[in-house]
């Protein structure tokens, strides 16, 4: 009997899913700042939806996982899933999705307990994001079935582009209003 | 009528919050920021608390409990 491949798509396709949705709150988290669409956009909306795709990227992963574990065309319990190194489905690529994803779910909850750990921990939690969005796309040109396609290769790079530009839009152009580099306008007069 | 509480401890001075509402917050010269009124009604403080990435923005009620 043929086996059914819908995990199989379904564990592919939320795998792409969950990292697009990780590269657009990277974007966001990274543009909070900056700004660069200027005052056209709530700064409160960015970071409300900064967090809330992290969380449908969280939701997809789940998917992913879940998936991986439910298909018949890889290998993967749900140990291979939750412990590093022991896939034997290309271990390597395989654990670098794990590492990636237990990093951000940390990563995530470190914001509901911040008064807990201080916000240095959490900041010091956040720069951890870089590595994971690393892994991440490490992950997906290592262990995807697709990664050999031309659009394949063409979204990660839109992924890493987007993520990259956002970065050094952060690095380079200086915040437009807020920010330390207000300080000098401190003395102005204020009114409601 | 909000009071204005900031928790200094989770403040890391992005300053989202003098983004939303410049005639309430500023950065201080510690890199913290400070509310320059002790309370408010203005709706911008409404989009500064919730613009905080930190989440270090409270605002509370007359009872003194959190009301955003």
């Amino acid at each position: 009997m043929k086996s059914d491949p819908t995990f199989w798509l379904l564990a592919r396709s939320s795998g792409l899913v969950a990292y697009a949705l990780l590269a657009a709150s990277v974007v966001l988290g990274l543009v909070v700042k900056s700004r660069p669409l200027g005052s056209s956009v709530s700064p409160a909306a960015v970071v409300d939806v900064h967090r809330f795709l992290a969380l449908l990227g969280l939701g997809a992963l789940a998917l992913h996982g879940a998936a991986l574990v439910a298909d018949d065309a890889v290998d993967i319990g749900l140990g291979a899933l939750l412990v590093p190194g022991v896939s034997p489905y290309r271990p390597v690529a395989t654990t670098l999705g794990v590492l990636a994803a237990e990093l951000m779910v940390v990563i995530y909850l470190s914001f509901s307990v911040r008064r807990r750990i201080g916000a240095k921990a959490w900041r010091a939690l956040h720069w951890l994001t870089y590595l994971v969005f690393a892994l991440a796309t490490l992950h997906g040109l290592a262990a995807g079935t697709d990664s050999g396609r031309t659009w394949a290769l063409a979204f990660y790079g839109a992924a890493v582009g987007a993520v990259l530009g956002a970065l050094a839009w952060r690095l380079v152009v200086p915040p437009t209003q807020g920010g330390p580099r207000h300080v000098p306008n401190r003395d102005r007069q204020v009114a409601l | 009528m909000f009071r204005i509480a900031i928790d200094r401890s989770l403040c890391s001075g992005f300053g989202s919050c003098v983004d939303a509402a410049p005639q309430l917050f500023r950065i201080g010269d510690d890199g913290i920021a400070v509310a320059l009124f002790e309370k408010s009604d203005v709706p911008a403080v409404l989009e500064a608390a919730r613009s905080c990435p930190m989440g270090a923005i409270a605002l509370l009620d007359e009872q003194g409990q959190e009301a955003a």
